[in-house]
Order: C-alpha cells, then structure tokens, then sequence
C-alpha cells in the first residue's frame, strides 16, 4: 500500500515538473504582458506635460520603461555605468527574497498538506511583536556585545516562530476538530492579528520616545548584524539571514523527501482518504502542519524585526500574502520557493524604482501579481495553446496548483 | 469541544426544523425580529440595514455560483470593483447632477454592476474554460481588485482614496412609512436597502421556484444528470457565475453610492472583508437566500454596534472592538461547521466524458 503510494506521488512529481515549469514561466510573461497593456491604456488617463500622442489621446506611461525600472532597476541598474554589486537596490530586492523565503515556505507547507494557509501575513504580524517584545525584554538581563547577540538573535526567532506557530495553530485544529475552513478563519484571523497586536502595542508596548506606533528599539548588537558591511548604503541586508533562509529551504525540502513527516504530509495533501488509511491521523497532521506553517511565518516576522527595522512597526508590509503568490508560482515546492522569492522580491525592490523614476502606481505590481496567480491557477489555458502551436503527445500532467486533492470524490465533503 | 459538538447539533437540528416547517420558521422570524425591533435603538437599526447591503447581496450572489458548482470565493473583489467604479462613475458625470434624464447615482449603479459582472465573467471563463482551481481563482481576483482600485485611484485622484460624492437620500413610502415599529425602517430608507429587501426576495424565488432554480441546484449536485436532461452545464454554471457578479455589484456599489460616499483604497480597502463575510453568512444559511438576508443582520449588527460602542467611548481599546464582526465570523464556522457543499462544488465537467 504504502510503497505503491509512493512510487504514485514519485511519478507525479517528477512527470510535472518541467510542465510546472513552463506554466509558471508563461503565466510569468503572460501577467507582464497584460499588465504592459494596462500601463500604457491607464496613461491615456493620467495627466502629464510629454506623452505619447495617438489618435487625439496622449498615453503618458511607457510600458517598456516601466518594465526597465522593474526588473533591472531592482538590480540597481546593472546596464548603466557606476553599477557596483553591493548597490542599495539589489540590497533591497536579497532582503525582501530573504523575507519571502520564509513567507513561500509557509504557504508552501500548508499547501502541500492539502490546506490553504492565507494566515502567513497574520502569523508574521503575531510572530514579528512577539520576537521584538522577547528581544527588548530579555536584552536586560543578558550580557551585551557579541555574547549578547549570540542569545538574543536565536532567542528572537524562536519567540517569532513559537507565537506565530500557535497562532497558526489556531485555524488548524479549527478545521480539525470543528470544520471551520480554513480559507475563511486565516483571512479573518490576518484582520484580527492586526486588531490583537495594536492593542497590546498601545496597551503595553509602545516606545515611549517615538510618536510612531512602535516598539522600542532592540538594542544595535541583537539585530542581525550587515554583511557585508558596505552593502546598499545603509540597507539593512545580511547575507547571513538569506543563507540561514536558504538553509532552512534546503531543509523543508529535505524533510519533504526523506522523512516520514514529510511523507505523510504530502500524502495526506495528494490522497487524504489513503493516508487516513495508511495509518496518518488526519487531525493531528493538519494542526502540526498549521503550526509548521505558521512557524515559518512567525520566523519570516521574526527576521523583519531584526534585520529590517529593529524594531516593530504597526504598518507591516503584506509579505505573507506575497507569500501566496511565490508559493504557487513555485508549484510549491521548496526550492522553487526560493527562484521565486526572487522573482517577488525583484518585484518589491523594482516597484520602489517604479514610483521614483515614473509617474505609473506602485499598486502596479499587486495588480501583476494577481495576475500571476490567476493564470498559474489556469494551466489548463497554456496547454490549449501550446497544443494549437507546436505538436506535443500531451500525457495529461498532474494539475501544477498541488492543493486540489481527491478531485474524483467529491462525495466527501458530505457533513 | 463537547459543547461546540452538543451547541452545533442542536444549531443543525433547529435549521433542519425550519427548514421542514417554512410557515413556522416565516412566523418565528417575523416574531423574533419584532422582539429585536422593539428592544433595540433605532439608530442601531438603521445603520445594521445599510451594513447589511454589502454582506447580503454579495452572499446571496455567492449561493448562485456555489449552488451551481462554481466556489466563488472572489466575491469580496467584485464588492471593491463595484464600489470603486460606481463612486468613479458618480464623479466623474458630476456629483449630484443627472445625464439624459437620470441621476447620475443609477448611472453609477448601472456601471458598479457591469464592471463587477465583467470580472465574473472573467472569472467564469478562467473556471469554465481553463478548469482553473476555483479557490486560487477566486483569490486572483481577490489580489486583482485589490490593486486595481488603488492603481486606479491614483492615476485619477493621485490618492488612494477617491473624492467625495454627494450619497442616494432616503426614499419615503407614503403611507406604508407611517406603519409602527418597521414603517421608518422598511418604507423611509436609502435605495440600496429597498434593492437588498428585493434581491433577497428574488434571489429565493428564482432558485427555489423558477426552473432555472432547479438547474442551477442540479448543476453543483449531479451534473451528469442535468446533461442527459439535455440541459447545457456549461451554459447554467455560466448563467449563476455572472449573476453573482450581478448580485455582487449591487452589494458593492449600493454600499459605496449609498453609505460610504468615498473609497479608501489603503490596506484592505474599505470593503474589508465583506465578501468573505459573506461566505460565512451563506454558509450560516445554509445556501438560503432569506436566511443569507437574516444572517448578514448579525454581522452588520454587530458592525454597528462596534461602531456605537467606539462612539459611547468605553475603555475597550478601538482596534480590538473592530474585529468583532471578524470573530463572530470565526465563532459561526465552529458552531456550523462543515457544511453539505453542493457534491459537483470545485470541480470541472466535461460534458460527454467518459
């Protein structure tokens, strides 16, 4: 039973991934594509003193421009003269992919279980106040300095992960023992997050010198220090924490192939009524697989707080929806979790060169990342047109989402 | 979790009651909501029917789609289109004018629900067409919407944000206004309010008494058999994706015409979560139009009544009173449950498989 399993979830993996891969790559240019159309059409509509004129119209927006500021410069421009490597751009664009590490890996662990977690961003807010509060308490009775950092750092990130764990937990035995989908608890428990921290912020944990709402600062030796030194003028991006990223991609991935776990995860995500009868308690796999998700997003909110600001602020940027997007660009897998926690993180980095260098809406990369998700979602539509232009003995591969499972039984959904 | 267990079965056993006794269950109702009436506020009352607008109409579309087999979980993105455009569409023709005779309000309605049947359509196509995953689908939209209003905004108000326009009045029903109790809730009130009482009404005729009706529930339980009816699934499930974007859109754009004024497009946007509240409602209904109708009262209830508490000044902190409509939502999918999905809901027919 269990062996045939295997070798069916082995052929499905490995027949898939090159289809994966050109879906995501051709929803990747489709999305860039339209969202080219909308930039230039919206142009009609802004005002502007130079534009294009067409047709008694003026277009104000040059798509390939904006295009140009998007992807190179995220990289800080590397086809202009004076590029260095360690430029503030591309600064930005390692430390936001680091951050998204975390965030895909979350969504991703959750997907291949077969659950929709679109509580990431919730668990990054939960996860990032718990990590600064543990970090600025604690930083009173630890010695300073090097030492100092050696406790704190790690202590940071495992108050992030714990609390963001259980708060991951939370819409796991949610849908374990009552029911709940948990599409719906995670999006209500992401706007309850932020209701939950601003309290506690304003009730306890405001720093008193700032008018900002914000925690007091962790002292300069607790954040993750900046290396290399002179990188990004003064951009927060440590190599150290992409590496630890990567590391901890590199070990999701492992513990999905090689260990138990990981096994009964994936199986209870492709064929829950087969692991169910392989021995794998179905409720308990869906709240360790929350609380593994959730983890990984308190980690994510961890690594904010201690490499970005120092500190945590109440306007948390949307990393953990962000994290949808890159784990279903991934197909959700871990190590496709990191090219496309650089393809987004490119996307963060090169909105910012979006809105200094042209007048189009920083909004603009949202809008494409709907779109991404929109047309992975449909891989259906690029094989329709793959079939029309070149001859291909399309095998029908496995669907390139991983998150609909048991499609032939629709019966158990039955109360 | 004895109690969630022993609280949900005696909550199953009552729906199940109604639902085998409508009479009983229409005159419990009327009794029930006369008891609230006479206890409650009126102020409390008037601002739960316009919070209600959103949640209802957007639930009541969101059974269409589902009942047919099509999971519309991006009905909280048809709610921020329509209410975006209509309010865009009102400024842009002239607040507080009329074009060709009507106010410029109805133009915006009229436009608010094209545009969130066009992205239903869209949404249709995607399912139908490309058998997408519904859920991912549906959050596309979601995310689409989500930065398209903004995006939008900016380009024409350079904020995120929208001007202000000049909201719908009340329209006042002569004579059947001077009733006591519900005559200056019913019959004195806003436009959106009297299109959120109708829709709940037609909604529940059309899919419990019309063929189409039959279609549509035939459609999500056993489409197989509906095709050997000689009916097109296809064409259904089409027909009930768009009229939830209908149904949507008057949700949204009468939210946005008649009570908000302005669209802030900040974080969440000011719909905030509406739409996925109002899959929680449908869910509490148990796909039941006038129980959709019933339900989103609970959720806007409480809306206002945070909105009162906020007003009152109590020492509980304002964040925190804001997401009470969100727990409640939490609370109810305990106590419900899993709900019987229509059998064919999330998945893709081929007419002629096999």
């Amino acid at each position: 039973m269990r062996d045939r399993l295997e070798s069916l979830a082995e052929r499905l993996a490995r027949s898939s991934v090159v289809d994966r891969l050109v879906i995501s790559l051709a929803a990747l240019v489709t999305a860039v594509l339209i969202g080219g159309v909308l930039v230039f059409v919206s142009g009609a509509f802004a005002s502007c003193r130079t534009g294009l004129e067409l047709g008694g119209a003026t277009f104000c927006y040059n798509p390939m421009q904006v295009y140009y500021e998007l992807f190179l410069g995220a990289l800080g421009h590397p086809l202009e003269g004076g590029w260095t490597l360690t430029n503030y751009s591309l600064a930005t664009t390692l430390q936001q992919t680091t951050l998204l590490i975390f965030t895909g890996l979350s969504v991703a662990v959750a997907f291949r279980a077969g659950l929709l977690n679109i509580g990431t961003q919730g668990q990054l807010v939960v996860g990032g106040l718990a990590t600064a509060v543990t970090v600025v308490y604690a930083a009173a009775v630890v010695p300073t300095g090097f030492i100092g950092a050696l406790v704190l750092i790690p202590l940071g990130v495992l108050a992030g992960a714990l609390a963001g764990g259980v708060y991951g937990a939370i819409p796991g035995a949610l849908k374990a023992y009552a029911d709940a989908n948990e599409v719906i608890t995670t999006i209500m428990l992401n706007i309850i997050a932020v209701g939950i921290t601003s309290t506690l912020l304003s009730w306890q944990f405001q720093d008193p010198n700032s008018p900002n709402p914000q925690t007091a600062p962790v002292p300069e030796y607790a954040e993750i220090p900046t290396i290399p030194g002179g990188f990004g003028g003064g951009m927060d991006f440590s190599l150290l924490a992409l590496a630890f990223a990567v590391a901890l991609m590199i070990g999701i991935a492992w513990l999905f192939a090689r260990t138990s776990f990981g096994y009964e995860l994936r199986t209870s995500g492709i064929q829950p009524g087969a692991a169910a009868y392989g021995g794998v308690n179905e409720k308990r796999m869906t709240v360790a697989s929350m609380t593994l998700s959730g983890a990984l997003g308190g980690i994510g909110g961890a690594f904010w707080v201690l490499m970005v600001h120092g500190r945590w602020l109440e306007n948390v940027p949307s990393l953990g929806f962000d994290g949808i997007a890159v784990s279903v660009l991934a197909g959700n897998s871990p190590i496709g979790v990191g090219a496309a926690a650089f393809l987004f993180g490119i996307f963060d980095s090169g909105g910012n060169s979006i809105k200094t260098a042209t007048d189009v809406p920083p909004e603009l990369v949202g809008i494409l990342t709907g779109f991404i998700i929109l047309f992975v979602a449909m891989p259906e539509f690029f094989r329709l047109l793959g079939r029309r232009y070149i001859t291909v003995d399309a095998a029908r591969p496995a669907r390139a989402d991983g998150g609909d499972a048991g499609v032939d039984d629709g019966g158990d959904d039955d109360a | 979790m004895t109690e969630v267990t022993t609280m949900r079965n005696s909550l199953h056993r009552a729906r199940a009651a109604l639902e085998q006794r409508p009479l009983a269950a229409a005159v419990g109702g009327v009794a029930a909501v006369l008891v609230v009436l006479w206890a409650t506020p009126a102020s409390w009352q008037t601002s739960t029917l316009r919070f209600a607008v959103p949640i209802a109409l957007a639930a009541i579309g969101g059974i269409f789609a589902e009942k047919s087999g099509v999971i519309n979980i991006g009905i909280e993105g048809l709610l921020i289109v329509s209410a975006f455009s209509a309010i865009v569409v009102v400024d842009w023709l002239g607040d507080g004018g009329a074009t060709a005779g009507v106010p410029n309000l109805w133009w915006g309605m009229l436009i608010g629900v094209l545009v969130s049947v066009l992205f239903a359509l869209l949404f249709a196509i995607v399912c139908l067409e490309f058998e997408a995953d519904q859920i991912i689908a549906g959050l596309a939209v979601w995310l689409i919407s989500l930065g398209l209003a903004p995006f939008a905004s900016r380009i024409l108000f350079d904020s995120p944000n929208t001007a202000n326009i000049t909201r719908f009045e009340n329209v006042t029903v002569p004579v059947l206004s001077e009733l006591p109790v519900v005559g200056y809730l019913l019959f004195d009130t806003e436009p959106q309010v009297y299109i959120m009482l109708a829709g709940a009404v037609a909604g529940w005729y059309l899919l419990s008494r019309t063929t189409f009706g039959r279609w549509v529930v035939a459609s999500g339980e056993n489409p197989k058999a509906l095709d050997t009816a000689g009916v097109d699934v296809r064409k259904v499930r089409y027909a009930a994706v768009l009229l939830s974007g209908v149904f949507a859109g008057l949700g949204g754009a009468g939210f946005g015409l008649g009570t908000l004024g302005t669209f802030a497009g900040t974080g969440d946007t000011v719909i905030n979560g509406r739409g996925f509240i109002a899959i929680a409602t449908y869910l509490l209904a148990n796909y039941h139009p006038i129980g959709a109708l019933l339900g989103s009262f609970l959720f806007a209830g409480l809306n206002s009544m945070q909105s009162g508490l906020q007003a009152a000044g109590y020492a509980i902190p304002t964040e925190l009173i804001r997401t009470i409509p969100h727990m409640s939502v939490i609370v109810v999918l305990v106590l419900v449950g899993r709900t019987r999905l229509p059998d064919a809901a999330g998945d893709h027919y081929e007419s002629g498989e096999d």
